[in-house]
């Protein structure tokens, strides 16, 4: 066999030999640059609309200027980061931020993965149901979703008031939205309503890969089910936790953006929102660029080194089975 | 079955049942609201006694939705386009060789991946601008015609793709467009595929970027038209709910299609 194939190629290989001898030179310059080439129209859009941009970010932010073509910007030194920290509007939604980020971990970890677990022993094709149904919220789009979501809660005529009026739990509507008390819980409940489904999926996927050995080897051994999860499942999935974990820590306030903007616009008293809108309103609703791009710039450094710790701790703890 | 295997069982379908109910619930809602006439609009009933399109008509007067769905659609389909088509050359370009600057590409590709929007909005709004671009689809596609995430994803593919058929049919004198476009491409279409449903979801649900660039109806995607409607303050609701059910019914309908292959491909390649 490999002695057919030799002959059938070496023709063709010495041709391509002669071929290359004869211009050897430009042939080696066309093969250097070939990597670069094919790299070449996603490095251009790259840097234009990515690498560039963040560098000239990271110059406005120490400049002072109001996106009016053809104004000056001038240079401020620190002055945009101080007047950034100093800023009590900066400093609630820096809370809010915060609030969001550890809100959404029952629905991204806490709640599917109990879920995906429950679930697992079924019957296939139930499961592929179920898995159709509640994937639904994932796909739509946060306009589509935030308009449902603020006819269900409006506060005269929305279902819910309906509800929670007929069933006697509450004397008189709530203005969910214009309630301070109300607007970053309904927020909340919304990316999580939209991140649910789609976890318990990634974690049902994961669970699949588990070995079920292991269970039978627990279940002799004497160990409960909440033993076997504790022991098994949970070192088991702990790279999908970890990826999930990271996942719902660096963009839970990103996936809030849209909410925030067609829901409340960050109010009541900027009680809703959070740092990512406030950049944008820096940006767009005062004009004031430099604010916002040091803003952009800070988070952008804090994310970053939360991005690389929690890195480290999936290198450190995850457990995968060899 | 045993007791209490039984038990188990209704706490497992009484759980999903419910997160199903949960995830289904806001959209009957929409439906039914969106085919109330205007005396039911405001009763809490289950469904619609005298059904009624009049909402849709309504919606469909007040603005160009079926302009904009076309723009949504113009988008979506470009920007997949060209994500799949600067992915495949630079993921081709990262497996087949080994060149100087290989490592710092990839520092530089998973940086993205940090970088919020915010932190990059400002200069590309003016550039936009400064280009004339602004209320136009290219404005909305072009930062977003490389995506990261389709580079490395599509790498990872490439590289479960048997190294030596690359190696022989690169002896036969193939050349590496013709490697690409004939031999690994025919080979990974499913996962071009899934990347691309997921691509196109992605950009059909897009926000922030889009709501920068277009103000007008007209040239603005059905998400940022829709969200004029929203805050233009009326209490039309039996409308509103028509034209967020229609804003939702192309994504809907290719989810019913592809469901399968649509959850699949999100468990493969996460979210971004």
């Amino acid at each position: 066999m490999s002695k057919t194939m030799e002959e059938l190629y070496s023709p063709l290989v010495k041709g391509k030999q002669k071929a290359a001898a004869r211009n050897w030179n430009s042939s080696k310059l066309w093969r250097k640059l070939k990597p670069y080439l094919y790299l070449l129209p996603a490095a251009i859009l790259l840097g234009i609309w990515m690498y560039k941009p963040l560098i000239h970010t990271f110059y406005l932010a120490f400049h002072k200027w109001s996106m009016v073509p053809g104004t000056d910007k001038l240079f401020v030194g620190f002055d945009n980061f101080t007047r950034l920290l100093q800023n009590e509007a900066f400093a609630g939604a820096i809370g809010n931020t915060v609030f969001y980020t550890l809100g959404l971990l029952p629905f991204s970890i806490a709640i599917p993965l109990v879920l995906a677990v429950v679930t697992n022993q079924m019957n296939p094709r139930m499961k592929n149901f179920y898995r159709a149904l509640f994937f639904i919220p994932m796909i739509l789009a946060p306009v589509s979703v935030s308009a449902i979501w603020r006819w269900l809660f409006h506060p005269s005529n929305g279902i819910v008031n309906h509800l929670l009026l007929k069933l006697g739990f509450v004397q008189e509507q709530i203005a969910f939205f214009s309630d301070a008390s109300w607007a970053k819980w309904i927020i909340l409940l919304i990316t999580g309503w939209k991140m649910l489904g789609f976890s318990t999926i990634m974690f049902a996927a994961a669970l699949t890969g588990i070995n079920r050995e292991y269970y039978e080897a627990g279940a002799i051994d004497g160990a409960g089910s909440f033993r076997q999860f504790l022991y098994i499942t949970v070192p088991l999935m702990s790279p999908m936790i970890l990826f999930m974990l990271t996942m719902s820590l660096l963009f839970s306030s990103q996936w809030t953006f849209a909410y925030i903007d067609i829901l409340t616009t960050g109010g009541p008293y900027g009680t809703s929102t959070n740092i990512y809108y406030e950049m944008y309103r820096f940006a767009f609703s005062n004009l004031n660029v430099g604010v916002s791009s040091a803003a952009a710039m800070l988070f952008f450094v804090l994310f970053g080194l939360i991005a690389l710790s929690l890195n480290a701790v999936s290198r450190r703890f995850a457990f995968y089975d060899n | 079955m045993n007791k209490r295997s039984q038990v188990l069982s209704m706490f497992q379908h009484g759980a999903l049942a419910l997160m199903c109910a949960a995830a289904i619930i806001p959209l009957y809602w929409m439906v039914i609201s969106s085919l109330k006439n205007e005396s039911e609009i405001f009763t809490a009933s289950l469904f619609p006694l005298q059904p009624t399109f009049g909402n849709y008509s309504y919606a469909f007067s007040q603005m160009p939705i079926v302009r904009m769905i076309f723009n949504s659609f113009g988008v979506s389909i470009l920007m997949t386009v060209l994500q799949l088509a600067t992915g495949l050359l630079a993921a081709y370009a990262l497996v087949r060789w080994r060149f100087r600057g290989k490592s710092l590409i990839f520092a530089l590709l998973s940086v993205t991946w940090l970088i919020p929007f915010q932190a990059i909005m400002i200069p590309n709004y003016v550039l936009i601008n400064d280009m004339g671009l602004n209320e136009t689809l290219l404005g909305i596609v072009l930062p977003f015609g490389v995506s990261t995430f389709a580079i490395l994803s599509l790498y990872q593919a490439f590289q479960s793709f048997p190294g030596v058929l690359i190696e022989a049919a690169c002896i036969d004198g193939l050349s590496d467009w013709g490697i690409l476009s004939r031999l690994i491409l025919p080979n990974i279409r499913s996962t071009v595929a899934s990347l691309g449903i997921i691509q196109f979801i992605n950009a059909w649900n897009e926000y922030l970027w889009p709501m920068l660039v277009t103000k007008d109806m007209n040239s603005a995607p059905i998400q940022i038209g829709l969200k004029l409607f929203v805050n233009s303050d009326t209490n039309m609701w039996g409308s509103l709910m028509a034209a967020t059910t229609v804003s939702c019914l192309p994504i809907l309908l290719i989810y019913l299609v592809l469901r399968r292959q649509i959850v699949d491909s999100f468990i493969r390649f996460g979210i971004k």
